[in-house]
């Protein structure tokens, strides 16, 4: 009886299935292990300015779609993929500041006013027509500074009014503090930008001489002695009308980039309706939270495998001893 | 019918893997024994029962452990209760003058701003009662939606963290209340609906505007309460201008007779503190007092557990199939046996 009992405990099948039976007992007892994992905590402002209103993305049935819906598109796509407990604040830019909504909101567990909310982002929100993005740029610096976030900077880069020919006024923080990136949007070639009366209605698009196509406050710039008429008294900037194409807009990337570097960020382009998870975790702080893993998937694999070997090893054996041929009777009782 | 339908699996591929389960049919677990008829064995049905119970308990181990590894669930389901709150539509003036104090000052020390007091008491509100559902709505020059209608109190909470934050130009009502409206939505009438506007001042309401607004406002019959954060030295809402009385003259005297003029039970208060901020909102709670149908989310229940359980039944059997385990032959055979390899033969021992 022992003997028999001991040939049994020998046999490496009663082993593995002992083995599988002990996983499967601790799947009931050690089912999580704490770890820590890496949440964002990050404040999202977005440019809502007449510019972000050019149509240059498309949707995937090709109809065209505007800069801000295609940043509130990719703004949602990022809060559905961003690690429980993550955090997203948001505020919105124009004029030369950025306007907090809301502090930050947990991605999960608020999901859907979370959602809302972006989804409520509208260019009529806006308050003043400037957009003066190297001061809300700083500012918003700041603002993440103050509410300890990581900052997304979604804009198109189109300061209007240009800034002057000696540029604009300069970063007075210190670079780095606040990581993060800005996102260029728009597309690369020039396009129209739509123009909106006072009750919202779209009237057509802004044409050459609506808008200021040089900044002249400031000193002249340095060509200015060789522009027709000029004289250097009453005709600084030459005796003609500014030209231009101010009236049209792309995505600025060479100045967003030349503020990301000033600042310390880094620089992505928008190049649809998502695609900002990867930057972001490249540019945000990580933030160690206590998270939780599920072991039991693991255990129950192995035990799985343990099983599925007890049946499938020994005819597999069988099968290389006679040089591949299949046994030839398999009698089932 | 509807248990079946409310039962999933986080990750339904790995289903697939199920005909494995079927195995056991093909091959058996337990040893191989050299016979050399099968026939010289009488046909026996207690070995006959077993090996069946062994081929089941190694479907139902396969089986259960893929099940198990699906993560399966019972999905949760909603319950509609009814619970005491409102609806409340917040409409917050974020205009720059809300940054100062009821006494027209920049804050300094202890002092605190309007924004500040209104954030601070207004945080303490929300989420007093579980079942009340809030909207916020900041305006100045234009409206924004913050957050729309939800009964995710921290989120609303978060929304009016941010209302102290430096401020914009004008106080737009009119347009602010024209979005404040809409966040009711088409739900159920019989709720206690609210407009809660909270500014430090007010504005002309444009008269081609006053039309469409009181439709929307007769259409939603909300529950109306202006809560007036009267600066020092500033008019009251009830001061008749000594010249003449027109809303240029006197914004707020006229937006309260507006407001008095909509047929919606409407209720102004003028705080000149934060002790009549807080007296105000304690009053505005205890007014609101209506019942409203609120859903529970019951969570999803996860049944991997029993997924387990059941694998390991089978897997106790197996094991103690293998363990009583016992060849044809007698003991002296089996420890000759043990030299050749157990699984060399083609005929099944039988199970015994």
């Amino acid at each position: 009886m022992t003997r028999f009992l001991a040939r049994n405990l020998r046999d490496w099948r009663l082993q593995a299935l002992a083995g599988a039976l002990v996983l499967l007992a601790m799947t009931f007892v050690v089912s999580t292990v704490t770890l820590t994992r890496n949440m964002i905590d990050v404040l999202a402002v977005v440019d809502i300015t007449g510019s972000m209103n050019v149509r240059d993305y498309k949707r995937p049935d090709g109809t065209p779609a505007s800069r801000l819906e295609t940043a509130k598109a990719a703004l949602r796509d990022l809060v559905s993929r961003l690690p429980c407990g993550s955090r997203l604040a948001l505020g919105i830019f124009t004029e030369r500041r950025p306007f907090l909504l809301f502090t930050p909101i947990e991605v999960c567990r608020d999901f859907s006013p979370l959602d809302g909310a972006l989804d409520a982002l509208d260019w009529r929100m806006a308050w003043e027509g400037d957009s003066r993005i190297s001061a809300g740029l700083y500012r918003s610096i700041e603002m993440a500074a103050g509410l300890g976030t990581d900052l997304i900077f979604i804009s198109d880069g189109h300061e209007a009014p240009p800034p002057p020919s000696t540029g604009g006024p300069d970063f007075e923080g210190k670079p780095g503090v606040v990581r993060g990136f800005i996102v260029g949007a728009g597309g690369y070639g020039l396009s129209q930008i739509p123009k909106f009366d006072d009750r919202g209605r779209e009237t057509g698009f802004y044409g050459e001489t609506d808008v200021q196509q040089e900044n002249r406050f400031g000193p002249p710039p340095a060509d200015a002695e060789s522009r027709p008429g000029y004289e250097p008294r009453n005709a600084p900037f030459g005796a003609t009308a500014a030209h231009g194409t101010e009236h049209l807009s792309s995505v600025r990337e060479p100045y967003l980039k030349k503020l990301a570097a000033e600042t310390g960020l880094s620089y992505a382009h928008l190049d649809g309706p998502g695609g900002l998870l990867a930057p972001l975790m490249q540019a945000a702080t990580p933030r160690p939270l206590p998270g939780s893993l599920d072991l039991r998937p693991l255990l129950g694999s192995i035990a799985l495998g343990l099983l599925l070997a007890v049946y499938v090893v020994p005819p597999l054996r069988a099968l290389r001893r006679r040089g591949g041929s299949p046994p030839t009777s398999w009698k089932k009782v | 019918m509807t248990l079946l339908s409310r039962l999933g699996a986080t990750l339904p591929q790995i289903l697939w893997l199920l005909p494995l389960a079927l195995l056991p049919l093909v091959v058996c677990s337990q040893r191989r024994t050299l016979v050399s008829a099968i026939a010289a064995a009488p046909a026996d049905g207690l070995s006959r029962t077993i090996g069946w119970a062994l081929r089941l308990a190694g479907i139902v181990a396969i089986g259960g452990l893929i099940l198990a590894l699906s993560g399966p669930y019972r999905s949760g389901e909603t319950i509609t209760r009814t619970g005491i709150g409102a609806q409340i539509s917040m409409l917050i003036d974020r205009s720059g003058s809300m940054n100062e104090t009821f006494a027209g000052k920049q804050p300094s020390g202890a002092e605190e701003s309007k924004a500040a007091a209104s954030r601070r008491l207004l945080a303490d509100f929300v989420g007093s009662r579980a079942h009340d559902q809030f909207a916020v709505t900041a305006f100045s020059t234009s409206p924004m939606l913050v957050v729309p209608m939800t009964d995710r109190h921290a989120a609303v909470r978060a929304a009016i963290a941010a209302i102290d934050r430096p401020g914009l130009d004008y106080t737009n009502v009119a347009r602010g209340l024209g979005m404040a409206l809409p966040q009711f939505g088409a739900g159920a009438a019989q709720v206690s609906r609210v407009v809660l506007l909270v500014s430090d001042g007010a504005a002309v309401i444009d008269p081609k505007i006053q039309g469409p607004l009181r439709a929307e406002i007769a259409k939603i019959h909300p529950n109306l309460y202006w809560l007036f954060l009267r600066t020092k030295g500033s008019p009251s809402i009830y001061d008749k201008p000594a010249g003449e009385d027109t809303p240029q003259a006197a914004p707020e005297r006229h937006l309260d007779l507006f407001f008095k003029s909509l047929g919606v039970p409407y209720r102004a208060f003028e705080a000149e503190g934060p002790e009549q901020v807080a007296e105000a909102i304690r009053q505005i709670e205890s007014l609101e007092r209506d019942p409203i149908p609120y859903t529970e989310q019951r969570p999803r229940r996860d049944l991997t557990p029993w997924a387990y359980a059941l694998a390991m039944a089978g897997l106790l059997v197996l094991v103690a199939g293998k363990l009583l385990e016992a060849d044809l032959q007698g003991g002296g055979r089996a420890a000759a046996a043990r030299t050749a390899p157990d699984d060399a033969t083609d005929e099944r021992r039988l199970a015994a």
